[in-house]
Parts: structure tokens; C-alpha cells; sequence
């Protein structure tokens, strides 16, 4: 088979739009991900055992199992579970799904670390100056973890961008599913896998610098 | 104003605090004197609630201090000075003492940046208001810690070691800001090794040592004539 480079190109709008769709998909799932971060950190970071303990099932449970099978568990197996009929968009429903619970543990993580990172004597400040608990991590401790949690959180976004390419085994037609359906039309493997190995970069690295310039931002605020 | 009784603190297997007694008055200046790991710190801590007592009973002001007190009414009316100042980095110096007032005190902004402002020029940084921590010295952060404190107009301040992480040229003005208060009636306990704040400012002088109070007297009796042998062999080696 001689390799054929007109194809890459003519694919290039139908890669392109898998592109944006593996976009949204991470996206979608880093939003997700946050919100069930935030909760999950603060669950592990609290006084009360049952919401610890649930954390950190949650946690052990979806970092110590393979995301593929959390998709297939998402996309095959909660239908199942729950009696429904899969909508027409479920693939999309579930990919994000999967992987929004998934980085969700990853992200509380992130947290609880950043929330910990800062100064016992912050937190003792407040509530010296008779702040509630809750008054204390919302004025004094999250805006300063916050900062200190966007590197990371950018790294997480990376990783869920690459990890994305696993609901193609779920008919997602995102960029690497996309790919494999034009692959298998025109037999052009090494054009077309190697386009899409180059816009997965082309994503990533724009990310990682546009992180780049946030950190020096962040980091020249620290000295003021 | 304060009073307490058997004060016993474990941490874990290790008991810090063995049975501590204190009164003091209204107006009333305590300085609290004694070898690192003696508890003097934890006793402090004790006093607003940020380390829990094992035992021993705590009145504050005509409240008892038990585990179901609401703890953050007894922190409105006790103010606490950390050694490592602990000014918030991410606000002025002028945010940091008019938040609590804010939203501990319900204080609207304009009143409290009033009594910001007020505090401020009353530890003499009115020129700092609008600068973060990291642009002032250790002495100002700390001035700003203690008009911080004083922004929920407490009745009881709490001083753990104010001066010990300054540079010495910079523990003077923190001293004066805290000699002034003394004067204008605020009760205070102070953990410090300053002998001249001590001599000068101090009601009562408490060397602690091994978790309990060994000896207590006016700072003239308890310096120049302490009757423990340890009080003499800890005094011999600070003077």
C-alpha cells in the first residue's frame, strides 16, 4: 500500500471536527470534574467519618480502577442497572459522564492538596478573629489554594485531553474515532494516525504554553 | 475576667499541661515567662479555644468554656497575636483588619474600613494601608496583627511570643503599640521573654515550667527575688 498524504488533507475537516468535539468532551468532563473535586476534598478533609469514608471510596475506587472499563461500566452497565433505554446522544452523555467521575477523583486530590498546602496559622488566624469554619476556608484558604492548584489542575486537563481518545470505544466520534472510521475506508493508517497524533500535540502544547503564562502570572501576583 | 482551674492538655501519650490554676483581673497585665516545651503556649492556645482542653474548667468574661460553648463567641471577645504574625497575603494590610469586623461583626464595608483605618493609624502605618504583607517589615506585620485583633474589639487580648521571630531592631515598636493598649486597660496575657515589658508594663509575672505554673509574683518579686530553684536557674540563664 503506498502511502497516500492527499488523504490526511482531504480528512483534515472531518479530523478537525473530531477535534473540537474531543474539546468539548474534556472540557465538559474537567468542569464535571471540579465541582466533584471540590466536593470530594472537602469530604476527605472533614471532621465528620461518614463523608471521609465516602471520599475516599469514591477516590480508591475510581483512580485504582482503568477508565476504559469505567466507560464501558457508564455506557453498558449503568442502563442495565437503572432499567432506561440509552437516548440517541447517550455516547456523548456517557463519555463525559465517565470521564467527568473520573477526573473528579483525580481533581479532589488536587485539592485536598492545595487546601493543605496552606499555613496551619491561616486558618487559625481566622478563626481566632472568630470566623466560622466555613467562613475561613472561603475568605482566607481557597482563594490562596486556588492559585496554587491551576498548574496542577492544567496538567489534569492535559491528561483527561489524551485519555479522551478511550470513548472511541463507545462510537464517540471524537478525533481518534474519527480517524479510525477514515482509516478504515481508505486503508491510509500511517497519514491519517500520524494527522491525528499531530493535532493531539497541536492541542496539548497550546494548552501547556497558554499554562505556562498563567503560572508566571500567578507567580510574579505571589511577590506583588 | 479570666479564671482557670485544673487545666490538664494531653497531646496524645504526652501531658503538656498539668493541672494549671489562673485568675486574672480586668485590666489586669500577665506576662507568662518559662523554657520552650514548658506549655506556656498551649496554655495560651487553651485560653481561645484553639487546642482543646482534656480537663479543667475555663471561664471567659462570665462564660464557661465547655466543649459546647459556641467557640466563636468566646473568639469575638478574646484576640489572639501570633508569634509568625499569620497576616493574610492575599489582602492589604487594610483588608486584613476589616474583614472579620465585616463578617464576623456584620459591620458594614464603610464602618469597617473606618475602624481599619482608625486602627491603623493608632499602630502608626496609616501609610501602609493599601500594602500587601510581603511589602512590609516583620515589626509592621505585626502591628497590623494586633490592630487586626483589635478590630473585633475584643476584651482580652492574647500575645504568643509577639517579638520572638523580629529582628531586634524591630521588636521596640512592637512592644510600644502593646504598651500603649496596656495603659488604655486591655486585660492581656503575654508569652514573652521581654524582661523590660515584663518589668515595666506587667501586673503579674508567671514562670511555667513542666506543664504547671512553678511561681508567680509582681515582675519586681519574681526577678529579683524568685524563691524556686527553677525560676533562679531559668532567670540566670535569660538575664
Amino acid at each position: 500500500m503506498v502511502i497516500d498524504w492527499s488523504v490526511a488533507i482531504r480528512s483534515l475537516p472531518i479530523l478537525l471536527k473530531g477535534a473540537v468535539i474531543t474539546l468539548e468532551l474534556t472540557a465538559g468532563a474537567v468542569a464535571m470534574g471540579v465541582v466533584i473535586g471540590m466536593f470530594m476534598a472537602l469530604a476527605r478533609l472533614s471532621k465528620r467519618w461518614p463523608l471521609r469514608a465516602f471520599a475516599t471510596a469514591y477516590i480508591d475506587f475510581l483512580r485504582g480502577t482503568p477508565l476504559l472499563v469505567q466507560i464501558f461500566l457508564v455506557y453498558f452497565a449503568a442502563p442495565q442497572l437503572f432499567h432506561f433505554q440509552p437516548p440517541d446522544k447517550y455516547p456523548y452523555i456517557a463519555g463525559i459522564l465517565a470521564m467527568g467521575l473520573n477526573s473528579g477523583a483525580y481533581i479532589a486530590e488536587i485539592f485536598r492538596a492545595g487546601i493543605q498546602s496552606i499555613d496551619r496559622g491561616q486558618s487559625e488566624a481566622a478563626r481566632s478573629l472568630g470566623m466560622t469554619q466555613a467562613q475561613a476556608l472561603r475568605y482566607i484558604i481557597l482563594p490562596q489554594a486556588i492559585k496554587r492548584v491551576i498548574p496542577p489542575l492544567g496538567n489534569e486537563f492535559i491528561a483527561m485531553l489524551k485519555d479522551s481518545s478511550l470513548v472511541a470505544v463507545i462510537a464517540m466520534e471524537e478525533l481518534f474515532y474519527s480517524g479510525k472510521l477514515i482509516v478504515g475506508n481508505t486503508l491510509q493508517s500511517f497519514p491519517i494516525y500520524g494527522t491525528v497524533a499531530l493535532i493531539y500535540l497541536a492541542m496539548t502544547m497550546t494548552i501547556s504554553r497558554i499554562l505556562g503564562v498563567v503560572e508566571r502570572r500567578l507567580g510574579k501576583s505571589d511577590i506583588r | 475576667m479570666i479564671s482557670v482551674k485544673n487545666l490538664h492538655k494531653y497531646f496524645g501519650k504526652l501531658e503538656v499541661l498539668k493541672g494549671v490554676n489562673l485568675e486574672v483581673k480586668e485590666k489586669e497585665v500577665v506576662v507568662v515567662i518559662g523554657p520552650s516545651g514548658s506549655g506556656k503556649s498551649t496554655f495560651l492556645r487553651c485560653l481561645n479555644k484553639l487546642e482543646e482542653p482534656n480537663d479543667g474548667e475555663i471561664v471567659i468574661d462570665g462564660i464557661p468554656l465547655s466543649s459546647d460553648t459556641n467557640v466563636n463567641a468566646i473568639r469575638r471577645e478574646v484576640g489572639m497575636v501570633f508569634q509568625r504574625f499569620n497576616l493574610f497575603p492575599h489582602m492589604t494590610a487594610l483588608e486584613n483588619i476589616a474583614l472579620s469586623p465585616q463578617i464576623v461583626r456584620k459591620l458594614k464595608k464603610d464602618e469597617a474600613v473606618a475602624v481599619g483605618l482608625e486602627l491603623l493609624r493608632k499602630v502608626g502605618l496609616s501609610e501602609k494601608a493599601y500594602e500587601y504583607p510581603e511589602r512590609l517589615s516583620g515589626g509592621q506585620q505585626q502591628r497590623v496583627a494586633i490592630a487586626r485583633a483589635l478590630a473585633m474589639k475584643p476584651k482580652i487580648m492574647l500575645f504568643d511570643e509577639p517579638t520572638s521571630a523580629l529582628d531586634p531592631e524591630m521588636v521596640g515598636e512592637v512592644l510600644a503599640v502593646m504598651k500603649d493598649l496596656a495603659q488604655e486597660g486591655m486585660t492581656m496575657v503575654v508569652v514573652s521573654h521581654e524582661m523590660g515589658f515584663a518589668k515595666e508594663v506587667g501586673d503579674r509575672v508567671i514562670f511555667m515550667d513542666e506543664g504547671v505554673i512553678m511561681e508567680a509574683g509582681t515582675p519586681e518579686a519574681l526577678f529579683n527575688r524568685p524563691q524556686n530553684l527553677r525560676t533562679k536557674a531559668f532567670l540566670s540563664k535569660i538575664l
